[in-house]
């Protein structure tokens, strides 16, 4: 293992085994945020997977947590949370495998819009087969405490983040890059595209469908309008792409400025909230690219020199 | 029954075909998709609305407002922000991509400063809502006037294209950029050119949509969706094709609603749309393999 990627993990580890001690030393108030915190870089790190590398731009990433959170609706009290939280994973991987091969077939503008009417043609099926079951909400009893939740979200938040890590340093990771630089190129000189196109896409579904498991024991409701909401997906793109998204240390700063923003506003002006992360995106796309840690790296790189 | 069905095709036909239009000229000469023209649809259709409310102004003056507003926001679009990101060498790397983004967050902060503008409810005005009959069918007048203008906007830029000297050099443009170029067409200024008449006709695609149907700050993207849909199904640039793409994905929409239950209409929809990306990426009339 490079010693880079085994320092950056051993520092999310370390962190990840700290936090854990956190609902012993704060309240309910600060595990609630952290929560929230861990499960946004679960998300923003399994996106950058499929989008940062290949520069494929998904704007459907939350048809994964919505399969997710259907799947742990249609089997809570079924099956033991132990069972469910996989089982969802498992579920969107199965569902990145069936829309990923076509979906992956276009590029660009297309790719994007697709994934965007992938997500929302998943949430009105959804919709209408619980229409026909008449069923409006499902109510999750005896759902977990905000403790446990927490600690499983931690858990999937360094999985997310390791995962990310060993892909970006990996043969796999370097030939997704060059997938975004240029798939032409990329082909001709024996990389099988197609091939690591949809194992980039499964991989960066798991971690989603777990999340979409969390958020309903949370909420201990499951409302398809609600779990399947596209600002989600927006919000996913914002903080993988200001933070920056070639790298996984970059979300992580995207991720923390949101989700702090978010506390102050969400409650009293969500539209100014939604405003701030769209001038935020607008402004870092055209301001610096690269995001916030791609310019701090060429900061670095500069003073080496 | 049915022509009742069919006048509602066309009604809805031709508005899709018009809002595409708006899309088609912007992503055919600069290749880049203006996520954000539903958004501007929107704004057409709250100038509308606030000029009926407030001020009782017949919505169709409102078209002299809707439509310069927008187009001032095209300008102010084009060269507020869009030559600047274009200086950035990073920016310009990954333009596609990067363009996206940019109209992406646009679409948010337009929706959402409407929302706070004007809470995010559901809006409407009364206007020219006499029934009339044609055959047996009972159609409200407004719907009428909305067919009347979408359709004689759109077969007057088909007209355009075909006619006039400027149409045929945006046509060029459209299809070979470096070579329009080489004759002498001044590509920039066309560029500019289209920007802005795709964000008028969205404006006023906006100020129609708003006489029959309720409007609010979200409505824009499904309309950016569905003129996406629209643009593909035509082909991309082409202008005839998007008249047609229209009209198919309103008859589609409106007899399969018709044939199902209205709640089966955004499946329908999204389902044409995938369907289209994953069959014939390059359009109905295109040939060859779609310009990814």
């Amino acid at each position: 293992m490079i010693p880079i990627l085994r320092r950056q993990i051993g520092i999310a580890t370390l962190v990840a085994l700290l936090a854990i001690g956190l609902p012993w030393v704060g309240n309910e108030y600060y595990t609630g945020f952290a929560f929230t915190l861990v499960t946004w870089i679960a998300l923003t790190e399994s996106w950058i997977v499929i989008s940062g590398m290949t520069g494929y731009v998904s704007l459907g990433h939350v048809v994964f947590i919505g399969i997710g959170a259907y799947v742990a609706a249609l089997t809570w009290m079924v099956l033991p949370i132990w069972a469910i939280v996989p089982l969802t994973g498992l579920a969107a991987a199965a569902l990145a495998a069936v829309v990923g091969y076509p979906c992956l077939r276009v590029r660009g503008p297309y790719f994007v819009i697709l994934t965007f009417g992938v997500s929302e043609l998943v949430k009105f099926i959804v919709i209408n087969i619980e229409a026909g079951l008449s069923m409006s909400g499902r109510v999750l009893f005896a759902a977990p405490d905000i403790d446990d939740l927490f600690f499983i979200g931690l858990g999937l938040a360094w999985l997310s983040f390791v995962g990310a890590l060993i892909v970006s340093h990996s043969r796999f990771g370097a030939g997704l890059r060059a997938i975004r630089e240029n798939e032409e190129a990329a082909e001709t000189i024996g990389i099988s595209v197609g091939l690591l196109k949809l194992a980039a896409f499964v991989l960066s579904a798991i971690v989603p469908g777990m999340v979409g498991a969390l958020l309903i024991m949370r909420s201990t409701y499951f409302e398809p309008m609600q779990i399947f909401n596209p600002q989600t997906s927006v919000l996913i793109v914002t903080m993988a792409v200001i933070g920056g998204s070639d790298r996984p240390v970059g979300p992580l700063l995207g991720v923390v400025l949101l989700v702090a923003l978010q506390e102050v506003l969400w409650a009293s002006l969500p539209q100014l909230y939604m405003i701030i992360v769209g001038v935020l995106l607008v402004g870092v796309v055209i301001g610096m690219p690269g995001g916030v840690y791609g310019r701090i790296q060429r900061l670095m790189a500069a003073n080496a020199r | 029954m049915s022509s009742q069905l069919l006048i509602a095709a066309l009604v809805s036909g031709s508005v899709y075909a018009l809002i595409a239009l708006g899309l088609n000229l912007v992503y055919g000469t600069m290749r880049l998709l203006n996520v954000a023209h539903g958004e501007f649809v929107m704004i057409g259709a709250y100038c509308a609305y606030w000029g009926f409310e407030l001020l009782g102004i017949n919505p169709l003056v409102s078209i002299l407002i809707a439509v310069p507003l927008t187009t001032l926001m095209a300008i102010g679009f084009y060269f507020g922000i869009f030559r600047t990101a274009m200086r950035s060498a990073e920016f310009m790397e990954r333009i596609e991509a990067n363009s996206l983004l940019v109209f992406f967050g646009t679409s948010v902060i337009l929706q959402n400063a409407v929302a706070l503008l004007f809470t995010p409810n559901q809006r409407d005005y009364r206007y020219a809502d006499q029934i009339v009959h044609i055959l047996d069918a009972r159609v409200p007048v407004n719907k009428l006037i909305v067919l009347g203008i979408a359709g004689a906007v759109c077969i007057g830029a088909v007209a355009f294209f075909r006619l006039s000297t400027l149409g045929i050099a945006i046509k060029a443009l459209i299809q070979q950029r470096e070579a329009a170029a080489l004759v002498g067409i001044p590509v920039a200024r066309i560029d500019l050119l289209c920007f802005c008449l795709g964000f008028a006709i969205a404006g006023l695609a906006g100020v129609l949509v708003s006489m029959t149907e309720e409007i609010s700050p979200y409505m824009g993207f499904p309309f950016t969706v569905t003129a996406f849909v629209v643009v593909i199904l035509g082909g991309l640039g082409n202008v005839f094709g998007s008249l047609f793409g229209g009209l198919l994905l309103g008859v589609l929409e409106t007899f399969g609603v018709a044939l199902t239950a209205p709640s089966y209409r955004s499946i329908m929809i999204y389902g044409v749309f995938i369907a289209v990306l994953l069959l014939r990426p390059q359009g109905l009339f295109g040939a060859g393999r779609a310009r990814t």
